[in-house]
């Protein structure tokens, strides 16, 4: 009896108490220009107690909610709790921008502090847990896991949000954010898209010859702990001498710097996931499944499409996941070495200390990253057969 | 009609079959059988091309198999294996269909073949055709093997330790069933097991091997009373004159036997009796009650009364029966002799314990 009643869920406890913790650090930061260090506001600095105690407020019952692990129901309260902390903490953040700005200087910028990270980081830890304990009600699942985030974009696309210094940021550079974006999505989908065709091959080729498999994963394991920059480096000396060896390659952006090299990089980076769930989908297959084919007279095409692809496919195309949800990150580092993308602004930013332009570069990495995880989730679900996962009625 | 003729197969170094010649007659089924690893797999594989023979040649029909396209082959073979290899992604109806959809069938044509197997392996398709894998329970998994074997009415058969992977009391059923269908359909088989009861009772002929040769290919009886030599004699085992007695059909020891309706008086009854130790009772329609006899009789006013009840399924046995079946079901019920039922539970006569002994002592004698 004891037992149960403590019987607690850990991480949406360790949610809570990073969102109770971050009411010390600043919420805001106001500062007259840009780039020099301005004076941090604590929550009930920043706000009015109102504001203040919603959120407090909102965080208790977190806390209390993840020591009474129970119901689907309290999982569904949690979570709709922690929603309601996102959207309060950016309407209060427009809202107290906008106050502060009023009057000072135009250079003064209004950014957000480590309280507001923490709340919003939180407050996601809380969400992914009430989401496991929400297994079997698709809606609610996703409305708990994309709430938050809907109303940010509403409050975007309003402009409630456009006095705080990352929308300044943006401002201005609208043009370059659209053209990053998009390089950075041509980028990294290109990559993964030839990644994945590579490494399906490799990973059936794999699978199907057991000579194969060692040398096949001994290069896509040594390419995986080469840190991504001095692949870059790798790449870029053999690329430049094949640029000046052959001039005319140049046209198509074969060049030491640039796209080349990147797109090269970055398909190395997303072989491994993807061979390696091909190898063991391939291999995990049922030899009874594959005999039984064989001997009613299925020809070898027949049981690869038939057999051998939907029953693998599930795991092939978890591998194009993990591979996709690397690969929107590492090509942040691809700016490095010229080819541009989102990274081009965290580089920049980094270059000029300029805080918030690094996060015009890093939250759209972020959404992208959980939009592809989202997607590539999606299709998996559509892409396992019946039968596979319906247990016995 | 199949024939191995001079079969060799080698991995490496081991060889598997060591120049095995065989031949299995038209709706005939011949069980392999033998120790573990004595290539009775690879055998069965030569059959439908899976495994290439190292040497030697296998007629189906006639015909070298060698010369048979490997796919078109196995698409007239029904193959079906321990392991049962139903294909998870796809419903009953969907295995079933594999074969004939390989072979273009029309879509009505392939949809009333999967009903009619189902009921063939008692399945109820509106139950199970659409159901997936991994929601049957394994004698169910495996008679959607067998029925995904037979979808194509190939004439021959080929089925490796079908029933291994199942409870004993399952087996036993689809043993019998399978007995039944092969009854019914007369498919030339070749079926490999570990079970030598089983190869005994479905059986035309057994074929024991050791090491990759054939050692004694024969009918069941001839096996078990005149083993070739010594290691299929201790194969077969000590208690083989009982393992024989599965081979006859108690219908040579069916003796008609007096039964009394419910209604007659106890002066009749006990006339009946005689110096028999009780009589059968059955109802107006002829279907098996239970008995009466001395004792019971005694103590009652009348004969209603003195009925002691038996359960058919219990302590009757069908005229289909074996001897072997009739001594078990005498000794578990503690019974000297047993009443016959027809289907429909309708009494036939009895089998007595002393026919079944005289029969043994008999079968023993010329075994020896
Ligand atoms: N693919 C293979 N490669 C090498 N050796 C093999 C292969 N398949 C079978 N063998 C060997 O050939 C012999 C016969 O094997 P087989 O599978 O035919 O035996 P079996 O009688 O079916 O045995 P079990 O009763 O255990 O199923 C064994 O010694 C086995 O080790
Ligand atoms: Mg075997």
């Amino acid at each position: 009896m004891i037992r149960r009643f403590i019987s607690r869920d850990s991480v949406a406890l360790v949610g809570s108490i990073i969102g109770l913790s971050s009411v010390l650090p600043g919420w805001l930061t106001l500062k007259p220009s840009r780039i020099v260090a301005g004076t941090s506001l604590r929550l009930w600095q920043s706000s009015d107690w109102e504001g203040s105690t919603v959120i407090l407020g909102l965080w208790l019952l977190c806390f209390v909610l993840s020591l009474l692990r129970g119901s689907k129901l309290s999982a569904l309260m949690l979570g709709t709790a922690a929603n309601l902390i996102i959207i309060v903490t950016f309407l209060l953040a427009g809202l107290v921008a906008s106050n502060l700005l009023e009057g000072a200087a135009p250079s003064a910028r209004v950014s957000l502090g480590a309280g507001i990270w923490m709340t919003l980081g939180g407050a996601y830890v809380v969400i992914f847990a009430a989401r496991q304990r929400l297994p079997d009600s698709p809606l609610w699942r996703n409305l708990v896991s994309w709430a938050g985030l809907a109303a940010l974009g509403v409050l975007l696309t309003i402009g409630w949000l456009g006095n705080l210094s990352i929308l300044q940021e943006f401002s201005g550079r609208e043009e370059r954010f659209v053209q990053e974006l998009l390089q950075h999505l041509f980028l990294f989908g290109s990559s993964v898209a030839a990644g994945t065709v590579l490494g399906i091959l490799l990973g059936i080729r794999a699978a199907r010859s057991t000579g194969a498999a060692g040398p096949i994963f001994f290069i896509s394991n040594i390419t995986q702990t080469i840190p991504s920059l001095a692949l870059f480096g790798l790449l870029i000396a053999p690329l430049s001498a094949l640029s000046f060896a052959f001039p005319v390659l140049r046209e198509f952006g074969i060049r030491g710097v640039g796209v080349a090299p990147a797109i090269m990089a970055l398909i190395v980076y997303s072989l491994l996931p993807v061979v390696r769930n091909t190898y063991v989908g391939f291999h995990q297959l049922d030899p009874g499944v594959i005999d039984a084919g064989r001997g009613m007279g299925m020809s070898r095409g027949n049981i690869f499409r038939k057999l051998e692809v939907p029953l693998a496919a599930p795991l092939i195309l978890e591998g194009v996941r993990t591979a996709a949800v690397q690969s929107v990150g590492l090509t942040a580092v691809t700016a490095l070495i010229g080819a541009g993308g989102l990274g081009w602004f965290i580089f920049q930013g980094l270059g000029q200390a300029a805080a918030d332009l690094i996060l015009l570069g890093a939250i759209p990495i972020i959404v992208l990253a959980l939009l592809v995880d989202a997607v590539m989730r999606a299709i998996i679900t559509l892409a396992t057969p019946k039968g596979l996962g319906v247990g016995k009625q | 009609m199949i024939r191995l003729e001079q079969v060799t197969r080698y991995y490496g170094n081991t060889i598997a079959v060591n120049e095995l010649s065989l031949e299995v007659s038209q709706g005939e089924v011949c069980v392999l059988i033998g120790p573990s690893g004595c290539g009775k797999t690879t055998t069965l594989r030569m059959v439908n091309r899976l495994i290439e023979p190292t040497a030697g040649h296998i007629f189906i029909n006639g015909q070298d198999n060698s010369q048979i396209k490997p796919e078109r082959l196995r698409q007239s073979i029904g193959y079906a294996i321990q392991s049962v290899g139903l294909f998870p992604h796809m419903t009953v109806a969907a295995n079933i269909a594999t074969v004939p959809e390989l072979l273009h069938w029309e879509k009505s044509r392939i949809a009333s073949r999967i009903e009619e197997l189902l009921i063939l392996v008692g399945l109820n398709p509106a139950e199970y055709a659409r159901k997936y894998p991994n929601q049957l329970s394994g004698g169910e998994a495996q008679r959607v093997g067998v029925a995904r074997a037979l979808a194509a009415d190939p004439p021959i058969l080929l089925m490796d330790e079908p029933f291994g992977a199942v409870d004993p009391l399952t087996r036993e059923r689809l043993q019998s069933q399978f007995a039944r269908i092969q009854q019914k359909l007369k498919k030339t088989t070749i079926l490999v097991t570990h079970d030598l009861d089983e190869a005994i009772r479905l059986a035309d002929r057994i074929a024991i091997m050791a090491s990759g040769k054939l050692v004694q290919y024969d009918t069941p009886e001839t096996i078990l009373s005149r083993p070739a030599n010594k290691f299929v004699h201790d194969f077969v085992g000590t208690d083989r004159a009982l393992k024989r007695l599965s081979r006859i059909s108690i219908q040579s020891v069916i003796k008609p036997s007096p039964a009394i309706v419910m209604d007659v008086s106890i002066e009749e009854a006990v006339s009946v009796i005689g110096s028999r130790p009780s009589v059968w009772v059955v109802a107006d329609d002829g279907r098996f009650i239970g008995w009466v006899d001395m004792t019971s009789l005694s103590a009652a006013t009348s004969v209603r009364e003195a009925i002691v009840p038996g359960d058919v399924d219990e302590i009757a046995i069908t005229a289909s029966a074996t001897l072997r079946e009739a001594l078990s079901r005498m000794l578990g019920q503690g019974l000297r002799n047993i009443p016959v039922v027809d289907e429909k539970k309708h009494f036939i006569g009895e089998v007595t314990l002393s026919d079944v002994e005289a029969v043994t002592a008999e079968t023993a004698e010329t075994g020896a």
